[in-house]
């Protein structure tokens, strides 16, 4: 016995959405309050009814001073999620597991971003200045504060995730033969969806050939790979499906969900000791499985899916671990146009994804799915009942979520 | 020993000017001072892993030893940082992170540069050989080049 169907999405909100530092002088609590007071307007429910917190990657809010702050009476569920972006999609998930497991009756999942310079989420982790203020250790006399396994890995200079990601995609394009055209195709793709929406940061079109003349960050990825940094919180609510066929809005169904990923691969983001066979991939065969079993539906089933596109290489793979075309074959398959909006065989990032339209690691893509789900899309996919979200490849948990149109 | 600050061409920015090591990795740079290139190996099930973590993955034992390696490898994968992230790093770029088979740790892959190579000569299968930059008394980094 499942959680299948017994949580649904009832509540979105959010803030406004700024460029990078743009948001000063509001908090990131500010944002993250105000993100979470309408996700509950737009549910029809109340602070008072709010009782967990479903969050990922740190969120970056604590709930205990979300509560205090919020004045929320009773504090049933708090956790997070570990790694980072990962598990956007599976945040959603934890909250329906907690509301199965009757801890709590309604989550709120979030994600809140304030690009300031000295602390901006997916920077560079071993800036150059950091090493010399390595505390203890040294000559032999252990680590003090820097791991002694760092000096295996963090002298080589990776120290971004966008490095990390390029690395993975120099492997996909030497063992499958895909081709820079393809990532380009994911950036255009998205940009055109981005396009139609007002909402969308990146609103100016892009050709093949802006994409070939934009300057190279760490090859193979050029800057239209990368996602754009931006200020802002998003968030969303979950309770029990019975209770959400009593809210204003069409309940949008937790179907299935993985949160995980397998221990050889654990190791994506940092030392590229993955196996061969899963090297260039995003780490999501396993939760891949474990979703769609779930949900008892299949890659076949979706009607848009919302990728996590922190790099426009690691869609690619996701439509390989997601099952969307075979292992190795993502190229040919967005170059044959299947993930366009309109006349794709599967319609990705509908909403232009974190490239084009708006990052706030991964919570754009649940809003998408269930904007979606509740035919109020702005790119509407006609007749989607089935909508996949996914967070973003990295550490583990790797997560990806099956939402479903209440019939 | 030590070598000037730009020793080998597209070398990355130094980060490091010690390995920090403990009694586990110690080894490792002690052997790097004799241009030495050594892997850690499962002392019970002889799996090879790097970084020379605490655990080994395939038989839950911790004791490792460390074996004497050739010097030479493959070029399993590799980036070309072209954006410095730092003011520090605008000397150093473009710079060519690398992910290496080395010969005789199969299983283990170093993470480490291409240097003394043009970006446009990189290539993933390349066969490789490591050279040494001495950067201190106690740190001596392996880098790759062409074979």
């Amino acid at each position: 016995m499942t959680m299948k169907d017994k949580a649904a999405i009832v509540g979105i909100g959010q803030t406004e959405r700024y460029r990078r530092g743009a948001s000063l002088p509001k908090s990131m609590m500010d944002m993250a309050i105000e993100a979470t007071l309408l996700a509950l307007k737009d549910a029809a429910l109340t602070v008072e009814d709010l009782d967990g917190f479903a969050f990922y990657g740190g969120a970056p809010a604590d709930p205990g001073a979300m509560a205090y702050l919020m004045g929320v009476p009773h504090v049933k569920f708090a956790a997070t999620l570990t790694a980072g972006g990962s598990g956007a999609a599976g945040s959603v998930g934890m909250a329906a597991a907690v509301i199965n497991a009757g801890l709590a009756n309604v989550c709120v999942s979030l994600f809140v971003l304030q690009q300031v310079p000295t602390g901006r989420f997916g920077g560079s982790s071993e800036g150059p200045r950091q090493i010399p203020a390595a505390r203890g250790g040294g000559a032999y006399g252990g680590g003090g504060n820097v791991s002694p396994e760092a000096a295996f890995t963090a002298p080589a200079g990776v120290i971004s995730p966008g490095h990390n990601f390029s690395m993975l995609a120099q492997r996909h394009m030497y063992q499958y033969g895909t081709k820079r055209e393809h990532f380009a195709e994911v950036c255009i793709s998205q940009r055109n969806n981005a396009m139609k929406r007002p909402q969308s940061m990146r609103q100016t079109p892009l050709t093949l050939e802006d994409y070939f003349a934009a300057r190279m960050i760490s090859d193979p990825l050029c800057l239209f790979d990368y996602t754009m940094e931006c200020d802002g919180a998003i968030a969303v609510i979950t309770t029990s499906t019975e209770r959400a066929r009593d809210l204003p809005h069409t309940p949008v169904l937790i179907s299935g969900s993985g949160i995980g990923g397998t221990g050889d691969n654990a190791h994506l983001l940092g030392n590229f000791q993955m196996p061969d066979i899963s090297f260039a991939s995003a780490g999501a065969r396993d939760v891949a499985k474990q979703m769609y079993a779930m949900a008892e539906v299949g890659p076949q089933d979706v009607d848009v899916a919302l990728l996590y596109d922190h790099f426009s290489p690691m869609v690619l793979m996701q439509l390989e671990d997601f099952q969307f075309c075979p292992i190795g074959e993502s190229g040919p398959f967005v170059a044959e146009g299947n993930i366009r909006f309109g006349t794709g065989s599967i319609p990705v990032n509908t909403h232009g994804g974190n490239l084009s339209d708006f990052y706030c690691p991964g919570m754009t893509h649940l809003v998408e799915g269930v904007e979606q789900l509740r035919g109020t899309a702005i790119n509407q996919v006609e007749g989607a009942e089935i909508a996949l979200c996914t967070g973003g490849p990295s550490s583990i948990p790797m997560t990806g979520t099956i939402l479903k149109k209440d019939r | 020993m030590t070598t000037p600050a730009i020793a080998f061409k597209h070398m990355p920015p130094p980060l490091f000017t010690d390995p920090y090591a403990d009694a586990w990795t110690a080894p490792f740079w002690e052997a790097t001072k004799r241009e030495q290139l050594t892997a850690p190996r499962c002392k019970n099930c002889g799996a090879f892993r790097l970084p020379p973590s605490r655990w080994c993955a395939h038989c839950r034992t911790q004791e490792i030893e460390y074996v004497d390696l050739p010097g030479t490898g493959t070029l399993y994968s590799f980036i070309v940082v072209r954006h410095p992230l730092s003011p520090d790093a605008a000397d150093y770029v473009p710079y060519i992170p690398a992910v290496v088979d080395a010969d005789g740790a199969p299983g283990a892959r170093f993470l480490s540069n291409m240097v003394d190579i043009e970006p446009e000569d990189v290539q993933i299968g390349m066969p490789l050989r490591v050279v040494w930059n001495h950067v201190s008394a106690t740190l001596t980094l392996p880098f790759w080049t062409r074979a």
